[in-house]
């Protein structure tokens, strides 16, 4: 039910694993809102190489690829279904009333371009970094410890809420319950407000322990910063490559 | 109700981060203000954070499909001004575990689930002139404030996708879509009312401190 966030042992002697994530997170930020920026169909030959290129230095298999894009896939294909019939002006074919327009055919093609090469960064970014690494990233980016205390509290219950859930509808199969017609929203009303209550009762007792275990006594020191040279290459690396395609834009 | 990377343009994802940033400085300002010390409130925070992440796994049946909940609404009745925060961590949470919501519309979609979270929480808060413990106003709240939460969040990314997406569509083509995908997710957002309402009501018998998550 919930992919776990971790990295693998490939992925982590990669080049992009070993990247320090204090300047990959920002360093590969800067690239997707590059990608993100791209309004010109002659820059969209440059934006899938280059993606390709990121993942192939992730050391994350293909198959860690198609499996993510499986889910987002069908919003483009809500789009690929209406984009091309309802948008512009200009006429290519005709059937009846449907009509295929050039101009919904061409943002249809940089949608779905942009969205392919985002989407593999953005994978092979979290594929290679793991949650406690992006934390350390965020805090030192200056995200207030509020959030990233939340981001780490979250994650770490997020399994055993899960497995909760799942125990529970179990139990509630076994009694008969099907759950397949509107009359079972009350009874997944009464399962979620018990998750909630559960959850709730349990936090207070995980307060109070990490409270004896010193928990609100200053935020933790981060780990030390110690770049390599490397570190700082692939850093100047996704610069110039985002550079490059802002300044491609203003040309064309 | 997600806006997926790639499909709307760069400004309109920048303002998102600015929008989400600025209301994030709020939310922060206001837990400060509201909670001696707000170290204390995490964990409550995130397992609710974590739980309201979970009970959006649950779909309900409304033949023929099945919808799964958003719960902006609910998270915003228990989680008061902690909803944003709460909102923008499991969007990250799910950007990062399934690449499901995008990374560069981030911030579009924290705004399009937690200014709904932060409406809910105001609407659910006028119970209190009827009072804080009957169940009728307790469950008539709950259901406005849910529904209003789902309408404002389909309207708000109606009009994105339709304004701020590359297509050219004419002026009435554009209104004609902002309206039929708003009224698309009204059964959505009658459902969603119902079961925000009773799990209102249910947290009511069962847990009400719960329902004060405006009081510390």
């Amino acid at each position: 039910m919930i992919a776990e966030a971790v990295v693998t042992k490939s992925a982590s002697a990669s080049l992009l694993g070993r990247w320090e994530s204090r300047l990959k997170v920002p360093g590969l930020l800067l690239v997707v809102f590059c990608f993100a920026f791209v309004r010109d169909l002659s820059l969209l030959p440059l934006l899938l190489p280059a993606a390709a290129l990121i993942y192939a230095v992730s050391g994350l298999p293909l198959k860690h690829l198609t499996a993510r894009m499986r889910l987002p896939g069908f919003f483009l294909l809500a789009m690929a279904l209406i984009l091309p019939f309802w948008s512009g002006q200009t006429v290519l074919w005709q059937l009846g009333p449907l009509a295929l327009r050039q101009e919904g055919l061409l943002s249809l093609l940089l949608i779905v371009v942009k969205f392919f090469a985002i989407l593999t960064v953005v994978i092979a970014l979290f594929g290679t970094t793991s949650l406690p690494k992006l934390t350390v990233a965020l805090r030192s980016l200056g995200i207030p410890w509020l959030i990233t205390d939340l981001l780490l509290f979250t994650y770490r219950y997020l399994y055993q809420l899960a497995s909760d859930l799942r125990r529970m509808r179990t139990a509630a199969r076994l009694r008969g319950f099907a759950g397949n017609s509107l009359f079972a929203l009350k009874p997944l009303a009464y399962i979620a407000g018990t998750m909630l209550v559960r959850s709730h009762e349990q936090s207070e007792r995980v307060f109070q322990a990490m409270i004896l275990r010193g928990y609100g006594n200053g935020s933790l020191p981060l780990p030390p910063f110690r770049p390599l040279p490397a570190d700082y290459l692939l850093l100047a690396a996704s610069i110039f490559l985002s550079a490059l395609l802002i300044l491609l834009q203003f040309i064309i | 109700m997600h806006i997926p990377d790639g499909i709307i343009s760069a400004s309109a994802a920048i303002g998102g981060y600015a929008a989400t940033g600025g209301l994030t400085w709020l939310s922060l300002r206001r837990i400060k203000k509201q909670y001696d010390n707000a170290r204390n409130e995490i964990p409550r925070a995130a397992l609710l954070t974590a739980a309201f992440f979970v009970a959006s796994l649950i779909h309900i049946p409304l033949p023929p499909v099945s919808v799964h909940l958003v719960l902006s609404g609910l998270i915003g009745i228990m989680l008061g001004w902690f909803s944003f925060p709460a909102i923008l961590v499991g969007l990250l949470l799910q950007a990062v575990m399934f690449q499901h919501g995008g990374l560069t519309t981030l911030g579009i979609n924290a705004c399009l689930m937690g200014i709904p979270a932060l409406l809910a929480y105001y609407i659910f808060r006028l119970r209190i002139l009827f009072g804080r413990e009957k169940p009728f106003p307790n469950g008539l709240f709950a259901f406005t404030a849910s529904f209003a939460a789902i309408a404002l969040g389909a309207t708000m990314a109606a009009f994105l996708l339709v304004y701020a997406t590359p297509a050219y569509f004419d002026a009435a083509a554009e209104r004609q879509a902002v309206i039929a995908l708003s009224l698309a997710h009204l059964p959505v957002a009658l459902i969603e009312g119902v079961f925000t309402a009773m799990v209102v009501l249910f947290l009511l018998k069962v847990k009400p401190t719960l329902l004060d998550g405006d009081r510390p």
